[in-house]
């Protein structure tokens, strides 16, 4: 059994850490690989669709699909030793949600291996795909919880509004519900962006007071609520993918580790890179062949949907490489623009996905203050014109005025040094003061000497001025001493 | 004749080479900025997001080059005078500018009907200048913040997530565009407010005849006609 090998490695263990791990699992017993696969013929599932859905959990655990058969180890052990009752138990907690995550992984027409392996893999509480209800399931939920060790996938936002009485389940706060269910818990899997920045509860204007997990379990244990908060892994996208779901389900439940996570506890093979990298249409995107008008000639011809408002240059996903409803297609390769459903931020409850990316067909978000909501280039054109229109006015005035033709004449002096004569910037300002106190002749002309910067004519010049001054004061060296003396005094007095 | 000479000391000639830069950079990236907000040209969007890119690190050269080299060109302290000194001096805020803020708010707000005497610039102008130091720095930095080799950078990523993700970012560059337009619109306007002499002179070199200003007593000391009728 794999999990008994190891507790969870930090985040950023290596990949190679986790390839060694791959590896161990080669060697272990063939024996549970046929168990399993009786199991999943039993269900309608090929050998050869098994692997090759546990190539692409290989390629979505960022693995070569040359890791099949690990995965496929791996899984065979966890199912079978689920059925000897030895594996991790998932509870599946579903808040403030349109259960659009459930069904992401359950609306199937034929068996989905997906949805098998999850229904294999202990799934002891949930309350739309648990065959069992009311009193029994809640008991179960609690011997879950009370024996501790296991895993709680959340999805749905959580709601704080009118106390958390905006959302009640089985009567019980939702908030309650969560703090008891993940104090003992190994880790929390965030499924769907709701329960990973609040989602469309949350938008604007949020009267329920919508909050995502990881935002609400902080503000629980910085207010003492909580003792601790688990590992937290967010898998945002509305829905969440199921492919994702079931790679880093298998990652924490089978492989027994945490995946590599990013600064936003989102696994960094996942949503490492932006959408746009990848895209199928960004050949279109660099050739400028763009879609402007859905219906129209463009969009046929599959051309880029950037000016649609796409989000994927700024969304990162890898939903060009998984894609969606098993791999069949994505939202921009059926022709929809990126809505940008990947962007949450769970570490913050000021902003969610939806009020970051909508309109959803516009390039940019609306701004939204004191409930006027306008685009940023309404308000850049709105200023600049205004700015415009001010100009335009003055330009009247200041021909009326007549400072276009000839101009106005330049002031005579410094209206600053016209009020103080003593400190004035202009020395010919300075000079009409001087002539009335010789301090300042004295001071003025000590000041000029400093200056560095004009040319040898006006040095020379300066130079017999000074020197004039000079003769001045050795005829008369007690009076120009006392005037030194007085300086600073006279300065300070002004 | 009531403005100062234009004399080539004001602006040496690799200023004026700088300035034509900014002004081609700066209409390129406007204009190419415009169609990677919005592909309102079809078929260009390469083009443009390679020539946004390149004119974006000229004008960050340009302007390295403009501030680290003042201290080697010299250029006039003010209009109408030939003398010359180490160009820092010049447009960092010199003894001229002092105490005209005021009479120069109220000269535009024409609540004053004498023309300030001033510095190299006038206080308000001087202060725009400098501003757009910074504000081509940021607008700079936002950029590439968005471009992504660059995005993932600590420095880029910590600004990204302080703001609100990548679209908050475009947002501010966007607007930081458009205070930089309106910095234009207010220069444009206040250098051929008195006239278009100015504009021969950034663009052409050509000087212009007019008073005579001393920086050594900081008042204007007479006029010069260059030996010509000048209007």
């Amino acid at each position: 059994m794999v999990s008994k090998r190891s507790s969870f490695c930090s985040g950023s263990a290596t990949r190679a850490a986790a390839c060694r791990s791959q590896v161990d699992l080669v060697t272990s017993q063939p024996v549970n690989t046929a168990k399993l696969e009786r199991m999943l013929s039993d269900r309608g599932i090929s050998r050869r669709r098994f692997l090759e859905f546990c190539g692409a959990v290989a390629v979505a655990l960022g693995l070569s699909e040359a890791f099949a058969p690990s995965i496929q180890e791996a899984l065979a052990e966890g199912i079978v030793g689920k059925a000897e009752g030895k594996l991790i138990p998932v509870i599946w907690l579903e808040l403030a949600s349109c259960t659009g995550c459930t069904e992401s992984f359950a609306q199937v027409d034929t068996p989905d291996i997906a949805t098998v392996v999850l229904e294999l893999i202990s799934l002891t509480y949930s309350e739309t795909l648990s065959a069992g209800a009311g009193f029994s399931l809640e008991e179960a939920k609690e011997e879950t919880i009370a024996n501790g060790g296991h895993i709680v996938v959340i999805e749905g936002a959580l709601m704080e509004g009118w106390d958390g009485n905006a959302l009640r389940i089985a009567n019980e706060k939702g908030t309650e519900i969560v703090k008891h269910a993940v104090s003992t818990a190994k880790a929390v899997i965030c499924a769907g962006s709701c329960s990973v920045d609040g989602g469309w509860q949350a938008a604007k204007p949020n009267p329920g007071g919508a909050i995502g997990i990881q935002n609400y379990l902080q503000k629980a244990f910085d207010a003492g609520e909580i003792s601790s908060i688990p590992p937290i892994i967010n898998v945002p996208t509305c829905p969440a993918n199921p492919e994702h779901l079931v790679a880093v389900l298998i990652e924490v439940l089978l492989l027994d580790r945490l995946p590599v996570l990013d600064r936003f506890n989102k696994p960094a093979q996942i949503f490492g890179q932006f959408i746009h990298e990848n895209c199928p249409r960004r050949g279109h995107f660099e050739n400028g062949e763009f879609v402007y008008q859905f219906g129209s000639e463009e969009e046929a011809l599959g051309y880029c949907l950037y000016p649609m408002g796409c989000k994927g240059p700024q969304t990162k996903n890898d939903c060009p490489i998984v894609r969606w409803n098993r791999r069949v297609s994505w939202c921009v390769e059926a022709g929809a623009p990126c809505i940008g459903c990947a962007v949450s931020d769970p570490t913050t409850n000021k902003r969610n996905w939806v009020d970051l990316n909508s309109p959803f067909l516009k390039r940019f978000h609306s701004i939204n203050i004191m409930n006027y909501v306008f685009q940023p280039a309404t308000l850049a054109v709105a200023a600049a014109g205004l700015v415009v229109a001010a100009l335009a006015v003055h330009g009247f005035g200041w021909k009326i005025s007549g400072r276009f033709a000839g101009g106005a004449p330049i002031e005579k002096e410094r209206a600053w040094d016209i009020r103080h004569p003593n400190k004035a910037v202009s020395t010919t300002m300075r000079k009409v003061a001087a002539k009335k106190d010789r301090v300042l002749n004295a001071q003025l002309i000590k000041e000029e000497s400093e200056e560095k910067y004009f040319d040898s004519v006006s040095k020379a010049a300066l130079a017999s001025q000074a020197e004039g001054h000079l003769a001045r004061q050795q005829a008369n060296p007690e009076k120009a001493s006392d005037t030194n003396d007085n300086t600073d005094q006279t300065q300070g007095g002004e | 004749m009531a403005h100062l000479a234009h004399y080539r000391e004001a602006h040496p000639l690799p200023y004026v080479i700088t300035h034509w830069i900014n002004l081609l950079s700066m209409i390129v990236l406007a204009f190419t900025g415009f169609v990677i907000h919005f592909p309102f040209l079809p078929g260009i969007m390469g083009l443009c997001r390679g020539a946004h890119l390149f004119f974006a690190c000229l004008v960050l050269v340009n302007m390295a080059f403009r501030i680290f080299s003042s201290p080697f060109i010299k250029s006039a302290p003010n209009m109408g005078t030939r003398e010359k000194r180490q160009d820092m001096f010049v447009f960092l805020p010199q003894k001229d500018n002092r105490h005209q803020f005021g009479a120069w708010i109220k000269y535009y707000l024409f609540l004053k009907k004498d023309h300030p005497l001033s510095g190299k610039y006038g206080v308000p102008q001087k202060l725009a200048y400098l501003a757009v130091i910074p504000l081509t720095l940021f607008i700079a930095f936002t950029g590439f913040c968005l471009w992504v080799p660059t995005s993932d950078w600590l420095l880029m990523q910590f600004f990204t997530d302080l703001v609100g993700g990548v679209m908050a970012v475009r947002i501010i560059h966007y607007w930081t565009m458009w205070i930089m337009i309106i910095f234009v619109m207010l220069h444009v306007y206040l250098s051929i407010a008195n006239g278009l002499a100015p504009l021969k002179m950034i663009f052409l070199w050509k000087e212009h005849g007019g008073l005579v200003y001393d920086p050594k007593t900081k008042n204007i000391i007479g006029e010069d006609d260059l030996g010509e009728e000048h209007a």
